[in-house]
């Protein structure tokens, strides 16, 4: 993609489109038009860059995410920056410093001379020194380098693993780590689990939510759509009366009220996480859907669906085969488009506790963080997946809107 | 006689419009289509309340359950025989259809919203006025959103395709460069703003909310959580001294704080549907030919596609209401606001009220439903594209 951008500025002259550009298909125009957009191209890059590194997470994080991983030297560490130099000397190698915990000096006996007391328990209390902040007091020993090595070896994680195969391919590189110890490039959490890494994993597990839900939206989309467009009649006023009422109601209520019900039931992480993908991309079809109506409304008179209903095409085959690809372009745009409105469904549930929940670990569930107190004063790099949430859904909304330009088929006329 | 109009009233009242209309639509043609609209609102009404009523059913618990949960807590021994006979006595032990048929029944006889069981009293009662008060949030966010959209959508929308700097040989050098800076400019407040409108939403509502209200930690200044200040909360709205400008200055300084938050994330998806709709009529042949006529600059913008791409706008009000309100309940949650909405979280997450949850839903729907009535009736009055092709089926 950066190549398409350096491309950009040499051949603009070049405007005389030839025959390819005549004979060239729907995808294919809107691949070159969107190549032309230099904002689009840019956030696609770094849109692609994030979900890669979120799906290879393991490999792009230096330590492991879960509580396995957690260090308990470490807890509600700050965040250890790279350094290239100081005043012992520079180094090519990026190194941070090793750390050693400041033992709080709490003279208990001085208070029981003082007179003891709950009145002096509680003035204890009172000055902070009890917080579990003051209790983890890190402090950095500038004389102890640790080296940054690459494609160092860590925890075993799975590469493949299909299980119905039998196939477990694992491996233990990381891209990056320090010999002794472990790195944390945005600090670590309350129980020592490192920010940078659970960030990268969380990144995928919302983008794939986001996936299953916007598939099932796909379906049920083309389900009703494809339907009430093909059969019309009373099919069509009865599905269209029922995407009109669903339309009005909000849907965020919507999910939250099936949201509760999935948390009374006795679901595993993982069926859960399906549950509520499945329940956001559900409801989410009308907008799609009366789309796709309007459009097979107009195709179905067309000569080629009546050709392929006299040679025998049953009506399944002619909306799939016939009457859907017609619109591929627009529903891979549409589906594009949707992404960062499912993304902030499932952080909304999150954040309020109803959507995924610790164990697993989403993007909306680090969010739900910033509402603590005691993380807004006092450990303010937890706010990094914010920051990560930030330029994943700005990069989306980007991207949507190139491909939206670039799938109008009028934007060429005004050059 | 009254008590029975007391009762009923409702349902008279909707009967005589339908009456009203159907008599008009026998002479006119605009009130045929009214009249048709009227009808299938109140379809999707009853629809509407079809699917809410039986979605509240997946919440857990009953009515009954909770209640005597509650007895319970007062040291009487509960047995399931009770239990059972509370279920009769409310009703509950009928099925979905039939408690969704008294729930319907009553609301169109006397706009009636049925029992909140967590609050145990009839949801008129415990709504109040806070569904208007959440109501009115949406508006001021809905007007906030549009004041920015519409103006700096169709900047955006003007700036799309054109070029950084003017080539144009026909110019002279000194206006060449007047107009490169004026479309240098346009384009970096377009970029600019878009980012702006963007952050709104990729910011969640509650992101942004929790941001604001941590500023004015940081800045030491009481936060304006809530509707109103401590000083002010339980003051009346009219005291002896007549109106209190005071409690209403204090409003205005917590109210603000929800409105900004959800007419932000508004703005950026309105921002987007101006910019694709001015677009859409600008590459039209109607404005090619404008500007072979001669039609140039502001004019032609205003007068051609601008004026064509408001009233699909106007037609999506009553559905970006909607999308308003859908943001409102989290950011309720976060600010502490008293309003509808927090009365809705609090029914679905933590009460499990079902019947006041179904009656705030349906009110949000039902505004949704007039507002895209009122809408699409204007504009089939007003707008000749929308008519010939609304009517053209009415014998016209």
């Amino acid at each position: 993609m950066l190549s398409a951008i350096l491309r950009r500025g040499r051949n603009q002259s070049t405007d005389t489109p030839d025959d390819s550009y005549y004979t060239a298909g729907q995808l294919a125009l809107i691949k070159t038009r969107f190549l032309t957009k230099t904002s689009g191209l840019i956030a696609g890059t770094l849109l692609a860059s994030l979900i890669l590194m979120g799906f290879f997470s393991p490999f792009f994080s230096p330590v492991n995410p879960t509580i396995n991983g957690a260090d308990p030297d470490y807890r509600r560490g700050a965040p250890q920056w790279l350094h290239f130099a100081d005043e012992n000397g520079f180094s090519m190698r990026p190194f941070v410093y090793s750390y050693r915990k400041d033992k709080p000096k709490l003279d208990l006996r001085a208070m029981l001379k003082n007179g003891g007391g709950l009145a002096a328990l509680d003035k204890l209390t009172a000055s902070g020194a009890l917080s579990s902040s003051a209790q983890n007091r890190f402090i950095e020993d500038r004389n102890q380098r640790r080296y940054l090595q690459f494609f160092v070896q860590g925890w075993a994680y799975p590469l493949l693993q299909i299980d119905s195969l039998g196939i477990d391919l694992r491996w233990d590189r990381h891209l990056f780590g320090v010999e002794q110890g472990q790195v944390h490039l945005m600090g670590t959490d309350e129980d020592g689990k490192d920010v940078f890494s659970r960030t990268l994993q969380a990144v995928w597990v919302t983008v794939s939510i986001a996936i299953v839900a916007l598939t099932v939206k796909l379906f049920t989309s083309l389900l009703v759509g494809g339907v009430s467009g093909y059969f019309g009649g009373k099919i069509d006023t009865i599905l269209m009366s029922i995407t009109e009422a669903v339309r009005v109601i909000p849907p965020i209520p919507i999910y939250l009220a099936c949201a509760v019900a999935l948390s009374q039931a006795d679901l595993s992480p993982v069926q859960r996480y399906f549950s509520i993908a499945v329940v956001i991309g559900a409801l989410d079809f009308t907008a799609l859907a009366r789309r796709l109506r309007t459009h097979i409304l107009v195709e179905r008179k067309q000569e080629y669906v009546l050709a392929a209903q006299l040679s025998g095409s049953s009506h399944m085959r002619v909306i799939w085969q016939h009457l859907v690809p017609s619109f591929t372009s627009y529903i891979i745009v549409d589906t594009l488009i949707n992404f960062p409105y499912v993304i902030l469904a499932e952080t909304s549930l999150s954040f309020l506790g109803l959507g995924l929940t610790e164990p697993v670990n989403s993007l909306g569930v680090l969010l739900q963080k910033a509402q603590d107190p005691d993380i807004q004063q006092n450990m303010i790099w937890q706010f990094f997946p914010v920051l990560v949430f930030v330029v994943l859904i700005m990069a989306f909304v980007f991207v949507g809107d190139a491909l939206r330009d670039a799938a109008d088929p009028y934007s060429e006329r005004n050059k | 006689m009254t008590d029975f109009l007391a009762e009923t009233w409702l349902l008279w009242l909707l009967l005589s419009t339908g009456v009203a209309l159907y008599w008009a639509a026998r002479s006119r043609v605009w009130f045929r289509y009214v009249y048709r609209r009227y009808l299938m609102a109140l379809v999707t009404l009853l629809t509407v309340s079809a699917i809410v009523f039986s979605l509240m059913e997946v919440l857990p618990g009953d009515c009954a359950e909770k209640y005597i949960a509650y007895k319970n807590t007062q040291g009487m021994v509960i047995t399931q025989a009770d239990i059972d006979a509370e279920r009769s006595r409310m009703g509950l032990d009928k099925s979905l259809p039939e408690r969704w048929g008294r729930w319907v029944t009553n609301l169109t006889l006397k706009g009636d919203l049925g029992f909140s069981c967590a609050k145990r009293q009839s949801v008129n009662l415990a709504l109040g006025d806070r569904f208007w008060l959440s109501f009115g949030f949406c508006l001021a966010g809905l007007l906030f959103a549009y004041l920015i959209a519409v103006p700096f959508g169709i900047l955006s929308a003007w700036t799309l395709n054109k070029p950084w700097r003017d080539h144009n040989p026909q110019h002279s050098a000194a206006r060449r460069r007047l107009n490169t800076l004026g479309l240098s400019l346009a384009k970096i407040s377009d970029l600019l703003l878009r980012v702006i409108s963007y952050l709104g939403l990729a910011l969640p509502n509650f992101l942004l909310a929790l941001s604001i209200i941590l500023l004015y930690v940081f800045a030491g200044e009481a936060t304006p959580t809530g509707l109103y200040s401590e000083a002010w909360k339980n003051e009346p709205w009219f005291a002896a001294s007549g109106f209190q400008w005071g409690k209403l200055d204090d409003f205005i300084g917590h109210i603000w704080l929800p409105v900004f938050v959800i007419g932000w994330a508004a703005t950026a998806l309105q921002l987007q549907t101006v910019r694709a709709l001015v677009v859409d009529e600008a590459n039209k042949l109607y404005v090619d030919a404008a500007r072979a006529r001669g039609v140039d600059g502001f004019r032609l913008w205003a007068r051609y596609p601008v004026r064509h791409a408001i009233s699909p706008l106007f037609n999506s009000v009553g559905f970006d209401f909607q999308r308003v309100f859908n943001d409102l309940p989290i950011v309720a949650v976060v600010i502490g606001l008293t309003d509808a909405a927090a009365l809705l979280i609090e029914a679905l997450a933590m009460t499990n009220d079902q019947e006041l949850a179904a009656a705030i839903l349906f009110l949000v729907a039902l505004v949704v439903i007039i507002m895209n009535f009122i809408t699409d009736i204007v504009l089939a009055a007003v707008d000749p594209r929308v008519r010939s092709s609304v009517m053209g089926s009415g014998g016209h």
